[in-house]
């Protein structure tokens, strides 16, 4: 069987959408929100992060998705 | 006589002396007996032409298809530290394939369908985890979704190749043309594998878990008890406003559907109290010009897949006479496997609100109701 030869030159792809992670502080419910890493999924309490309003370290993330542009008005 | 023949073949000077006239009518009716004597050169031409443009969306499928490739190397060696190249293994694991089950006697056929799924779904888990000896068992499951995805496009490139080369050899417009005007629609969805194939190794919620994030939203704070009634699927015992709920979910955050027919068949079987309500809730595919996110609300078993989990369902729904309520979340194929939208998130937050005004409203205080979150749980834990 032969394979098509046509060589294609590195043309542009559209880019893999990067989610962003809203996390909640379970001192003071702040939302907050950071790009993903691995490892973070919903519902996980992150122990890692300190809250930039009351500084509080426990936290848990509510939400994990990929932000729409807004249309203009 | 050449003379006169020649004037007529000049209109412009009409004396027959100019040469290159001449040559170029001579070509064109060359041109013209080739038509007439070969009626499908129009046709040949056309298919060049069709076969060249095929060539090129066909080595983008291939493009596609080794960076799924890599990307999955790339995990299998990221998790596993294996000693030797994965690479062969993983060619061998893209080529695998389950037979469905003969219809021509449809009697027990969801049961034999249920037993090919289950049984390929156990060793395909198998021969992934044999790569990965060290990874987690939610690793291994995710992982194992990145194979799926990997066969999948894998898939796709063969077929489109075959009636490539098919249609290249007998010379056939047809079978080109049928494949050529479908091309467009696969291409779509083998970006959609390669989104989807970047979002299931690093573990990123996709569309299809909306239904699984709305019953993790609704038991959230809430849970009371937590068990493992079938493979990959949980119950979620939750007490909400003096009705009893129960959750029935695919156990995340590993990629996986889990067995929600099985797993709402055993938990209702297993019930004191029969339940006044079972709720489904899954991801629809929208129809084009839809708004993503949009809800709809209905009666029925919203599951989709081979079908095995709503007939269990519904046959147990029928011979209890327990009402059925669904409610779904439209999106795109592209955006069912690719990381969740904005406006699917935000989706899971109003039908929440719905979930329990629907648990209010059809069952009073001591009742029993079980709701179904239906999709892939990748990013979602409890």
């Amino acid at each position: 069987m032969s394979e098509p030869t046509i060589v294609f030159g590195s043309r542009s792809r559209e880019k893999t959408p990067q989610p962003i992670v809203f996390l909640k502080c379970l001192s003071c419910n702040t939302e907050n929100s950071r790009p993903f890493i691995e490892g973070d999924y919903v519902m996980k309490v992150v122990n890692s992060e300190k809250c930039p309003k009351c500084g509080g370290t426990q936290s848990k993330i509510v939400n994990i998705y990929v932000p729409e542009k807004k249309e203009s008005k | 006589m050449p003379v006169q023949f020649l004037a007529l073949l000049n209109p412009a000077t009409g004396t027959g002396e100019n040469i290159l006239s001449f040559i170029l009518s001579l070509i064109w009716i060359a041109f013209l007996m080739v038509f007439f004597l070969y009626p499908s050169f129009g046709q040949r031409m056309q298919l060049g032409y069709m076969l060249r443009d095929l060539e090129k969306k066909l080595q983008k499928l291939k493009s596609i298809k080794d960076e799924i490739q890599n990307i999955t190397v790339d995990a299998v060696k990221r998790e596993g530290s294996p000693e030797k190249d994965p690479s062969k293994d993983i060619e061998r694991l893209s080529e695998f394939f389950l037979i469905h089950p003969e219809s021509m006697d449809p009697y027990g056929l969801v049961y034999k369908l249920e037993h090919i799924l289950e049984t390929g779904e156990s060793v395909y888990e198998a021969e992934v985890a044999r790569l990965v000896p060290n990874a987690t068992e939610a690793r291994v499951k995710t992982l194992t979704n990145l194979f799926e995805i990997l066969r999948g496009i894998n898939t796709l490139y063969r077929v489109v190749r075959h009636y490539y080369l098919l249609g290249k050899k007998t010379s056939n417009i047809y079978l080109v043309l049928q494949i050529q005007m479908v091309l467009p629609q696969l291409i779509e969805i083998a970006e959609s594998y390669r989104h989807a194939a970047v979002a299931f190794s690093k573990g990123q919620p996709i569309g299809d878990g909306v239904g699984v994030l709305v019953v993790a939203k609704l038991a959230d704070g809430l849970e009371k008890n937590r068990y493992e009634i079938v493979k990959d699927t949980v119950i979620q015992e939750l007490e909400f406003e003096n009705r009893k709920v129960f959750v029935v979910r695919a156990a995340g955050p590993a990629g996986t559907v889990g067995r929600p027919g099985e797993a709402v068949k055993r938990l209702v079987e297993s019930l004191a109290q029969q339940p006044k309500l079972i709720v489904t809730i899954d991801a629809a595919l929208k129809l084009e010009g839809e708004e993503t996110g949009k809800i709809a609300e209905g009666v029925g078993v919203a599951i989709g897949g081979p079908g095995v989990d709503k007939y269990k369902i519904e046959e147990l729904a029928k011979s209890r006479s327990i009402p059925l309520h669904a409610f779904v979340i439209f999106q795109s194929i592209t955006e069912a496997i690719t990381p969740m939208k904005e406006s699917i998130a935000k989706a899971a937050d109003v039908v929440l609100e719905k979930v329990k005004k629907v648990i209010l409203e059809k069952a009073e205080a001591g009742d029993v109701v079980v709701v179904a979150g239906v999709g892939n749980t990748v990013g979602v834990g409890f």
